[in-house]
């Protein structure tokens, strides 16, 4: 099941590139759905669990993969803790559903991710308990806490 | 820091060719679309210039900015474009905030977040999208392109209910405007409250949403969604509701068509924070010897509400349908 806090989350990981790139595993490429998502996302295949060919950069290290990728990866491989969500652009939000599907995982976003108009989900905003499955129903709860969403302080 | 800055950064691999025109850009849009990679190469400019084997051009300085020290840095750096990159803990904190608004430098950030204290403009939200133009075989070209328009339909429309963002000057007009037309125009009273209005509000029929773009672009991701998931909404967001009146060339001896053509050759970045605020000083100040038509933001005096006003900014308001 797919839970998302909007705005701030205590204990979020909020600089996803930093943390992937101190954690990564070479193992997690070595699923297929890391691979699917690397191609579809990054339009890019995965080599090896060091080396992945980008049609635009040639042959690149794990931690030069898109940030919306990287935090994909960190959400399939590490489910217990709650990453940034808002790394990841609308072409992520099909595979966020998909990791929701095969594992619990909870997600912080902090913009009006899209996904799909015409998508069904289960999504539980855990900011206020509301369970949403479209869109429509997903954006007034997510504006009213994103709209609560304060600047923080230094 | 006035006018438009034209960057070029190159490398054999790819090449970024756009206009920076705002003390505000935000890059957004799909993961993997080279938002970092273009400000990981002006970083790499930066610390190793030739010996990068990346090339910038600019007529003014492109640096970046990251978290370690940044708050020392941005008070040192002057007339520059600063590029920032998501993943940064003090984009979203006041303090960013307040050096944006007094800063005489423009701003080039690669976010998909909300940024309510930054008032950007809906004008400068892009995305990048590889073009397929190539110098050469091996290099890519990265364009860059507006999210967002002035109006969020391609067709004319009929409002048959009015919402404006604002309250004051601008919701008068438009009260005056659609009561002509036998309409019902409300005020959200505030740009953050426009999906909470139109889900209030039991309205049947195309509704118009006026809000000032210049300033709405932390808004404009959630509206824009809320209006794709609803129909017949239509938001319409000109630079903002003085601008419109200075663009209607309606009020007398008053000339200001070379500044409306390019705001950025004479708004000051470390001035204006936004182009709203700037429009709003520029009537003001433009109509203050004139007691027929000296302009208060508050209470909009009567002459603006008249009828020859009234048809010269419909004009100027494309698209949308009043008679």
């Amino acid at each position: 099941m797919l839970t998302i806090v909007y705005g701030d989350a205590e204990n979020s990981i909020y600089n996803t590139s930093v943390y992937f790139k101190n954690s990564y595993e070479s193992e997690w490429f070595d699923s297929e759905l890391a691979k699917e998502i690397v191609r579809d996302v990054d339009h890019s295949d995965v080599l090896s669990g060091e080396c992945i060919q980008s049609p635009v950069l040639g042959q690149i290290p794990p931690e030069r993969l898109s940030g919306g990728v990287k935090t994909l990866l960190l959400m399939l491989n590490e489910p217990d803790k709650i990453f940034n969500a808002s790394t990841c652009g609308d072409n992520c939000a099909k595979w966020i559903l998909e990791i929701g599907k095969r594992q619990d995982i909870t997600i912080n976003l902090r913009h009006m991710m899209d996904f799909g108009m015409n998508t069904r989900f289960d999504i539980v905003i855990k900011n206020g308990g509301e369970v949403v499955h479209s869109m429509k129903e997903l954006i007034p709860v997510a504006s009213q806490y994103l709209n609560a969403m304060r600047q923080e302080q230094d | 820091m006035k006018g438009a800055h034209r960057v070029i950064v190159e490398t054999k691999k790819i090449k970024y060719d756009f206009v920076v025109k705002r003390n505000i850009t935000i890059l957004t849009g799909d993961s993997g679309s080279g938002k970092t990679v273009l400000i990981d190469y002006i970083r790499d400019y930066r610390r190793y210039g030739a010996d990068s084997g990346v090339f910038v051009s600019c007529d003014c300085d492109c640096r970046t900015l990251d978290n370690e020290d940044w708050e020392r840095q941005l008070e040192e750096i002057t007339g520059s474009i600063v590029f920032i990159d998501e993943g940064n803990r003090f984009l979203p904190t006041q303090r960013f905030a307040e050096l944006v608004q007094q800063s005489d430098n423009y701003f080039v950030i690669a976010t998909r977040e909300k940024l309510p204290m930054l008032p950007y403009s809906i004008k400068e939200i892009y995305g990048f999208r590889e073009s397929g133009k190539f110098r050469h075989t091996k290099q890519k070209y990265n364009e860059i392109y507006h999210l967002y328009g002035e109006i969020s339909n391609s067709d004319s429309i009929e409002p048959e209910y009015v919402i404006t963002e604002d309250s004051n000057s601008g919701f008068d007009f438009f009260s005056s405007l659609s009561a002509e037309k036998h309409i019902n125009c409300i005020s959200a009273n505030g740009k953050s409250n426009i999906i909470k209005r139109l889900q209030e509000e039991k309205i049947c029929g195309t509704v118009l949403v006026i809000v000032d773009g210049a300033a709405f672009g932390s808004e404009m991701r959630d509206v824009s969604k809320y209006l794709e998931a609803e129909k017949n909404i239509v938001l319409y967001a000109p630079e903002s509701f003085e601008w419109l009146l200075l663009a209607s060339n309606t009020i007398p001896h008053l000339n200001v068509s070379a500044i409306l053509e390019q705001p950025e050759n004479y708004i000051d970045s470390a001035k204006y924070i936004s182009w709203e605020r700037y429009f709003i000083d520029l009537l003001i100040d433009s109509t203050k010897d004139s007691p027929l038509w000296r302009y208060a933001k508050k209470k909009l005096p009567a002459i603006y509400s008249s009828p020859k006003v009234i048809k010269t900014v419909k004009k100027v308001m494309k698209l949308i349908v009043w008679d």
